[in-house]
């Protein structure tokens, strides 16, 4: 047997081991799912006939046998909390968060190395596909450090929750104990997948060894994303709890306790967000490696990784708010009062802040993508208009963040004459709000165009034709989104939630289709100069860092707001949290938690990539492959 | 393109003069109107307004070789972001939303100086000369500087630690989460399912599509539907009860709520806040009328924590009123106001 074919042979072996380990969870738990629960129900309804309770389900109320406790009624006490001379909830406040943040990052990476090996497969230039292969390589390098330091934050945090919260736990791991155990499973295979996929990396460069490599970070994707996806089923119980009666008794079906209200929300604003926070963190990691740069030669590497990082990230942020404004929808759907309690009442002032937060990611992603126009001769000619976007971009911002409650002093309101502004407080209402996203949206797809185009002049026999069609397309994108927030005012409010359809529809066709025109109009385009990577400004560089700081503290925010929500409850109005800190705290005190967690976490990436960059230093020359000579050709644009 | 920029040249002198007599007070701010229905946009509109004769007059000041610096051009256009937001919109926006408008409009300042090296080059000039100090003025001005800056921070932070006696300015929850169900005259109502019984079609089932195709048109006159007003005495069904609804209104509400629902009865203005303006968007309309049943029945006193500083002198209307007249008051603040209350299907 020749070596080649021995070598795909053991490849073929190595992708079935990993689909293996995919469906192993799955396999294991199919004896449960038949026999381990509703088996022992069914078989102790028929000895004991009439004894059996039944119960009803508080969310899908159908009716089913009880096969659990009740979730424990808690006191304050060493019992149910025991404590340390400090804030236990803070403790598991700081675990959690950190588990998340690198959660979130070795779940996202992969997706990019997938993404980038993909390109590197498929195109055409040698050269460019050897840098997109060495780019990806990088990336996967990166996060496997960070993956160590996810199982180790994800054991103190298990640890945290039995000494400090043991019945809260217990009763949890009492519902999902075959959902935890399936848990365990899938992160075996999503260890063993990654060290495959990453120690045969040189193994498996080549040809059909190429494809097979692919194959497999797709199917390390898929276990990421499983592990994800069992992970939100918990917090989507305690938000919105269901497979369980009043009483917080499990009913058998493991099903319903996974598939809450909430549970599907979740997870698409979870993957999405994990994805543009990966990006973030990537590119702020290239951005420093830019400023600490001493050679023209690195100076463009780390200028290439960061644009497309930035690219890949900005791809992910631009529908995720959709995806948030799906799931507030859904937890209003679900209870008036939690909805209530995040946009209108006690918390709807760090509302205010998350989307001071999202403003900051747009303004900074168009500000990075301003500055890039720099490094292209030729896009002078859309530099004089950005005072316009910035104008737009501004407008929409100021909307998107009036605050519905506004913070006064009595003599304020007595001079305003009233709670609401008569011209503001139209600005805090949710139909303004939506136009004002769509706008800033719709912006950074305008600023994406002129930067595709920046260096280039279409040669196409319709190029007039079709510049004036982009215009007028945008322009009626931007009359329509303004005209449906003006219009949300007149209708009533259920169908006003509907109206944001056909906004969201505006800004996607827009990013779609003026992108795919785009893309055909300066097909063999004449260039008007060369990319010249690295010679950006260090601005652009410091924007970078603030779009991966923002994403940080607006993750820590975000988690923080949905925890929060369900006040003084472990699982939503089935068990109650009876500890001394069941209260909400202080928009300050919150603030500042949230500014450590990002600070910690910084603070550790930092070793992590220093960890990263060592290993660096020993691999060989060649490693550095592929530092632009020519013009290189950015994600999907050039 | 000269003749266009002349036009927004003349939009930007009109326009600086029109805000500088605002400033001095020589014009009231309400000269030119912030139209009722249309002062968001208007607002909006005017500021975009103002951008362009801005663009117009430095074109055309540049052409007349009387460029005005990149550097003065932004500050200049910060500064007059505040003076707006401070003297043109009425009624006066509260400090801590003009602080973030003017944070942001910095922000935009910086982003469109830097936007290119070009401008930011210019913009950062005469900072570099004043620092650098080749120049006597520059020499004088550094000096000037090292004096004043810390004399003006000294200042803010001796203005901040001051002790003041003005009132707290309070984080007040409009609108706080409701219970679950609320227990009025012994019967519990839960309010994610709960209906208001009179808002009924003919045939006297529950009909939200039919009630709201008979509420007054939603607009500046506010006019009624054609063959839908509740004062004719033929009308039966759901008009009936808004016209109930509408004398239990103004036996018992609009001494506070005042005749148009805007907030301002006769006693409005001896509380602060005045009573809700049901004719805002952002009360009644952004609510479930189980909600409103809730907050009329309990009033300010069954605010609960989260209200805080629970500012409502609201009587709890159930000590007064029994539960059908709730329902039919509520239909009737929807009605008039041609709002419709929230709903999820």
């Amino acid at each position: 047997m020749g070596l080649v074919t021995r070598k795909k042979l053991f490849s073929i072996m190595a992708l079935c081991a990993m689909v293996g380990l995919l469906l192993l969870p799955i396999v294991m738990s199919l004896p449960s799912s038949a026999a381990g629960e509703e088996a022992p129900a069914a078989d102790a309804a028929k000895k004991e006939g009439d004894k059996v309770e039944k119960g009803r389900d508080v969310y899908y109320k159908t009716e089913g046998i009880v096969v659990g406790a009740p979730a424990p009624k808690t006191t304050d006490g060493p019992k149910d909390y025991p404590r340390y001379n400090f804030e236990s909830r803070v403790l598991l406040w700081f675990a959690n968060q950190q588990h998340l943040y690198y959660g979130s990052f070795v779940l996202a990476v992969p997706i990019f190395c997938m993404v980038i090996e993909f390109m590197g497969v498929v195109t055409k230039d040698k050269a460019l596909a050897k840098r997109y292969d060495q780019l990806a390589y990088d990336f996967i390098k990166i996060s496997l450090t960070a993956y160590s330091l996810t199982a180790i934050l994800g054991g103190i945090l298990i640890f945290t929750f039995l000494t400090l919260y043991p019945a809260f736990f217990g009763y949890l791991s009492s519902i999902f104990r075959p959902v935890m155990h399936i848990y365990a499973l899938m992160f075996v295979a999503e260890s063993g997948t990654l060290y495959i996929y990453y120690y045969g990396w040189d193994k498996m460069k080549e040809g059909f060894l190429k494809w097979i490599h692919l194959s497999m970070s797709v199917v390390l994707n898929i276990i990421g994303t499983l592990l994800m996806f069992l992970a939100n089923s918990w917090i989507g119980f305690m938000m919105s709890p269901a497979g369980v009666d009043e009483q917080g008794r499990f009913l058998g079906n493991i099903w319903h306790v996974i598939h809450t209200a909430l549970w599907n929300p979740l997870n698409v604003h979870r993957i999405l967000g994990n994805m543009a926070f990966g990006g973030g963190v990537v590119a702020a990691y290239a951005a420093y490696k830019f400023l600490a740069s001493k050679t023209e030669e690195d100076r463009a590497h780390y200028d290439w990784m960061g644009y497309i990082a930035m690219a890949l990230g900005v791809a992910f942020l631009i529908p995720l708010p959709f995806a948030g404004y799906w799931l507030m929808r859904e937890v209003y759907a679900y209870r008036q009062q939690m909805g209530i309690t995040l946009m209108g009442g006690l918390l709807a002032w760090l509302f205010i802040i998350q989307a001071t937060m999202i403003g900051i990611l747009f303004l900074s992603t168009n500000y990075y993508l301003w500055q890039a126009l720099g490094r292209m001769r030729g896009a002078e000619k859309y530099q004089r208009y950005i005072k316009y976007l910035v104008f737009l971009l501004v407008c929409g911002f100021l909307v998107f963040i009036t605050p519905h409650t506004m913070v006064m002093s009595p003599a304020e309101l007595k001079a305003m004459g009233g709670q609401q502004h008569p011209v503001l407080g139209n600005y805090g209402v949710m139909s303004a709000k939506n136009g004002g996203i769509n706008v800033i949206i719709t912006t950074t797809v305008l600023s994406f165009v002129w930067y595709m185009r920046g260096n280039k002049v279409s040669t196409v026999s319709w190029s007039k034709f079709g510049n004036i069609f982009m215009g007028v397309f945008f322009a009626c994108a931007y009359v329509n989104i303004i005209w449906l927030a003006i219009y949300g005012y007149y209708i009533p409010a259920n169908v006003r939630v509907g109206l944001s359809v056909p906004q969201v529809a505006t800004t996607l066709s827009c990013l779609f289709f003026m992108f795919a025109l785009n893309g055909v109009m300066m097909k063999g385009a004449k260039q008007m100069g060369p990319i010249e990577w690295g010679k950006i400004s260090a601005r652009s560089q410091y924007a970078l860092i603030m779009l991966a700081t923002a994403f940080t503290w607006m993750m820590g925010l975000m988690g923080y707001i949905r925890s929060s929500v369900r006040l003084f409850w472990h699982v939503n109005e089935i068990m109650r949290d009876n500890s001394p800190w069941a209260y909400t705290h202080t928009v300050g005190f919150a603030a500042n938690m949230i500014s450590f967690n990002v600070l910690f976490f910084w603070v550790s990436i930092l070793f992590v990539f220093w960890l990263g960059s060592l290993a660096a230093k020993k691999a060989p020359v060649e490693a550095k492959a592929g530092v632009p000579g020519g013009a290189p050709q950015p994600a999907g644009s050039h | 393109m000269k003749a266009l920029m002349s036009v927004g040249a003349l939009i930007g002198v009109v326009g600086l003069l029109l805000l500088v007599g605002m400033i001095f007070d020589i014009i009231p701010s309400n000269t030119v109107r912030l139209v009722e229905g249309y002062m968001p946009m208007q607002m909006l509109t005017e500021l975009a307004f103002y951008v362009a004769g801005f663009a117009g007059l430095s074109y055309i000041l540049a052409s007349m070789g009387m460029a005005v610096p990149r550097f003065w051009q932004g500050i200049g256009f910060w500064a007059f972001i505040l003076l707006y937001l401070k003297f043109r919109v009425y009624p006066p926006i509260p400090f801590s939303v003009r602080a973030m408008y003017g944070t942001v409009s910095l922000v935009a300042v910086f982003m469109w100086v830097s936007s290119n090296e070009e401008d930011w080059k210019k913009f950062k000039q005469p900072i570099m000369n004043v620092l650098d100090a080749q120049s006597g003025t520059n020499k004088m001005l550094r000096y000037m500087y090292l004096i004043l800056l810390p004399l003006l921070i000294g200042g803010f932070s001796y203005n901040a630690m001051k002790p003041k006696s003005e009132e707290p300015i309070e984080l007040r929850t409009v609108h706080p989460a409701p219970p679950a169900s609320t227990k009025v005259h012994g019967k519990t109502y839960v309010l994610q399912t709960s209906q208001n019984p009179y808002r009924v079609n003919p045939e006297g089932k529950y009909d939200q599509e039919y009630t709201n195709a008979n509420i007054v048109e939603q607009g500046m006159g506010r006019l009624m539907k054609p063959n839908a007003n509740p004062w004719d005495d033929k009308n039966q069904g759901y008009l009936k009860y808004v016209r109930e609804g509408g004398e239990i209104f103004f036996q018992n509400c609009h001494f506070c709520h005042g005749d148009n629902l805007n907030g301002r009865g006769l006693h409005a203005f001896a509380f602060n806040p005045i009573p809700a303006n049901f004719t805002d968007p952002g009360t009644i309309a952004q609510l479930q009328e189980t909600f409103i049943f809730w907050r009329v029945s309990k009033g300010g006193i069954g605010l609960p924590n989260e209200g805080f500083p629970w500012a409502s002198v609201m009587p709890p209307w159930e000590q007064h009123l029994t539960v059908d007249e709730i329902w039919k008051v509520i239909l009737f603040e929807y009605w008039h106001t041609g709002y419709y209350p929230r709903t999820w299907d």
